[in-house]
């Protein structure tokens, strides 16, 4: 497989992952002001 | 919701444009990708030390805390992706110079801004009382971003240095492939998004932080 789809691929996930984990932190921030 | 969803795609979409649409760069071949995280990296370093520096003068001048609050979590902000700039820089580095560390006047400039502004978060975490610490937290970052100028624009263009002319170059002109600097410009717009949006959180658990105190 071509490296550039490998690394781009590997780019990707860790930029979705990295955005999840700041929605979650939101999302529990969120909460807590409610709270 | 949606402008959070627009910021992902953004710099999904900027990202697969730099692997997949826009040129190597002859001389830097693979290691071209790594302009378009560390440059924009070390931009919203600048921006979010200036805007440290602006609200540290309106709480000077209001007296609010809210201004502290965006200070202190543009400071933090401004320290982390300068260290993501470092970080990836230096990886950067030993591929093209075959050192990660070579004291060029760009790294020993970054390392000097690591070292004022993790001093002021050491200020900062040693003062008692939410007054104290936002006055004198404000005059240090003032004070602390009198050295950005100098040691981002100034010193890397006084010395000879192994790092290529700067975007802006000497005559004033953006030398870069017109696909490169569409890629580069929209990594540095979606940098500057994702850093406002990390410091309206940093913010908010600052005055959640104080209201649970009180």
């Amino acid at each position: 497989m071509d490296r550039n789809w490998v690394v781009l691929g590997v780019s990707l996930l860790v930029w979705g992952l990295l955005f999840a984990w700041i929605l979650r932190v939101e999302r529990r921030l969120h909460d807590m002001e409610r709270r | 919701m949606i402008w959070r969803w627009g910021i992902f795609v953004w710099i999904a979409a900027a990202m697969a444009a730099a692997f997949l649409w826009a040129p190597l760069v002859p001389v830097l071949q693979e290691t071209t990708r790594v302009l378009y995280f560390h440059i924009p990296a070390a931009w919203v370093t600048v921006i979010a030390l200036g805007w440290s520096m602006i609200q540290s003068v309106l709480y000077l001048w209001k007296r609010d805390l809210r201004h502290d609050d965006h200070a202190a979590a543009a400071a933090e902000l401004g320290l982390l992706f300068c260290v993501a700039a470092t970080v990836s820089g230096s990886l950067w580095a030993k591929s093209m110079w075959g050192s990660y560390w070579n004291w060029d006047p760009r790294e020993t400039s970054i390392f000097f801004l690591l070292l004022i502004y993790g001093a002021y978060l050491a200020l900062r975490g040693s003062l008692e009382g939410d007054e104290k610490r936002a006055r004198l937290s404000a005059v240090y970052s003032i004070a602390a971003f009198v050295a950005v100028p100098p040691l981002v624009f100034v010193v890397p263009r006084l010395y000879s240095t192994l790092h290529p002319d700067p975007i802006l170059n000497a005559s004033g002109r953006v030398d870069m492939d017109p696909t490169i600097r569409l890629c580069f410009t929209a990594m540095l717009v979606g940098f500057t998004f994702l850093f406002a949006w990390l410091q309206s959180l940093r913010v908010r658990v600052s005055r959640l932080e104080r209201r649970l105190a009180t």
